[in-house]
């Protein structure tokens, strides 16, 4: 296998792969803030604030295997 | 239809011309001109898109640090700059002459820095709030204001600065063989041409290959054969460089931890969150004064907590790393999008993406300013010792 469709396999699979991690768990994350906030819908604001935050340390892993398959296709 | 401001023809109108400027503006785009294959309507049309990583330099290598290379002035300190001066200039505009009741401009500003004052101190409470208030409400107003300014029409390949280099033949010849395209991209030092004597002509500089000459073409020495033309923007977003989201990740850890050492202590900081010596040490100390029994229970759990303490340390060098590629990496897949779909669709069918753009701009810059101000947080309040009876 020539090296130039490798390195486009490879990108593809770092970036495709890599974002099925964080789309599920932004789902868990998103899952779990509604069910509490069915619940409980006065506590709303505490609910929403620590969902955004969960959902940016789930975000940044996705953005690191975007790093990797960007670094991949532009760089190597 | 009175909520509207307007009849329902003049609505049916407007809708009609944007639909049909959608349309327009689909059709003169790339994928719309493989569609319709009609040359005369790429008039839209922009070029391919070629994304660099790095910053690239506007002026020459000013002078050099030593063994940590040459200092230039790159596109994106230009466009840091730029955010800087419009930050400062706006707040210095609006509270010049401040009234009890402000007018327009200082009421906004009052807006802005009431908001993120009680955002805050509504997670940090009053003193800590305040205290915290100052590098977290800049980090805010920075990444939002880059992230934001580099959305105008004259960032990115808004203005170019072009490099033209014309490569002379060193010997006569004719021409073999042309290695490349017109209008293509080569690396530095590519081949270009072979001619018969066998020399080959190798690019200078990377950039786009111009007035190519045709297979037989005769050159002369010292005339030029081929130009190569690199552009690159003059302004670019500051957060793209990634030196700039790694100082703000190094500003902002540096400050937790020193937020912390004051409000703890500094030995009490260190000994708490990262070396938990403590509960080891103490059941040693029962060990060896005989008490078995408590001693094994207490050992297991020193030595969980020592152990506890070394992965905090790990992740508090790890924030640095995360903070910096998550600001990076958001707005340069940002700006990418926007270059392809700009390419792909320009125009109109664009406007989502940078309602998208405009959306994680602001969502970058809340996350890395609330966590820093939950990490403040976690910081100085004291962890609870558990007691051993």
């Amino acid at each position: 296998m020539d090296p130039a469709a490798m390195k486009m396999l490879a990108v593809g699979l770092a970036a495709g792969l890599g974002f099925l991690g964080p789309g599920l768990g932004i789902g868990i994350i998103g899952y779990s803030a509604m069910q509490a906030l069915g619940r409980n819908p006065e506590a709303r604001g505490t609910i929403m604030t620590n969902m955004i935050l969960v959902t940016a340390f789930a975000e940044a892993i996705g953005i690191y295997a975007l790093i990797v398959a960007i670094i991949l296709a532009m760089v190597a | 239809m009175s909520q509207l401001g307007c009849s329902t023809r003049i609505l049916v109108i407007a809708i009609i011309i944007v639909l049909i400027l959608t349309l327009v503006s689909f059709i003169t785009g790339a994928i719309g001109s493989k569609l319709v294959q009609i040359e005369a309507l790429r008039s839209l049309s922009v070029s391919s898109p070629h994304v660099e990583l790095p910053a690239e330099p506007v002026t020459k290598p000013l002078f050099s640090l030593g063994p940590l290379g040459e200092f230039y002035i790159n596109n994106t300190y230009i466009a840091s700059w730029l955010t800087i001066i419009v930050l400062v200039g706006f707040f210095y505009v609006a509270t010049r002459k401040a009234k009890i009741i402000p007018g327009r401009l200082q009421s906004l500003a009052e807006g802005i820095v009431e908001t993120l004052l009680n955002f805050v101190e509504d997670a940090a409470g009053k003193e800590n709030g305040r205290r915290f208030f100052p590098i977290v409400a800049t980090i805010f107003l920075f990444v939002i204001m880059n992230a934001y300014l580099a959305l105008l029409p004259f960032f990115g390949p808004g203005i170019v600065r072009t490099e033209h280099e014309e490569v002379l033949a060193s010997t006569s010849g004719v021409v073999a063989s042309v290695k490349v395209e017109e209008g293509a991209r080569v690396e530095e030092g590519e081949v270009i041409y072979i001619l018969d004597t066998g020399e080959e002509v190798e690019a200078p500089i990377n950039g786009a290959v111009e007035a190519l000459l045709p297979v037989g073409a005769s050159v002369t020495a010292g005339e030029s054969v081929v130009t190569v033309k690199n552009q690159w923007p003059l302004f670019r977003s500051a957060n793209t460089d990634l030196n700039m989201p790694l100082a703000f990740a190094l500003m902002a850890v540096i400050f937790v931890e020193y937020w912390g050492m004051r409000a703890l202590g500094t030995t009490r900081y260190l000994t708490t969150v990262f070396f938990n010596f403590a509960s080891l040490f103490r059941s040693l100390g029962q060990l060896f004064r005989g008490k078995v029994r408590d001693a094994f229970g207490g050992l297991v759990t020193g030595i969980i907590e020592v152990f506890v303490g070394f992965l905090e340390l790990l992740s508090h060098g790890v924030r640095i790393i995360s903070f910096t590629f998550r600001l990076f990496g958001n707005m340069t897949a940002g700006e990418i999008l926007l270059l392809v779909v700009v390419f792909l669709v320009p125009w109109i069918v664009a406007i989502p993406f940078y309602g998208l753009e405009l959306l994680i701009g602001f969502v970058q810059a809340l996350i890395f300013a609330g966590l820093t101000l939950v990490f403040a947080i976690i910081a100085v309040t004291p962890h609870g010792e558990e007691e051993h009876t």
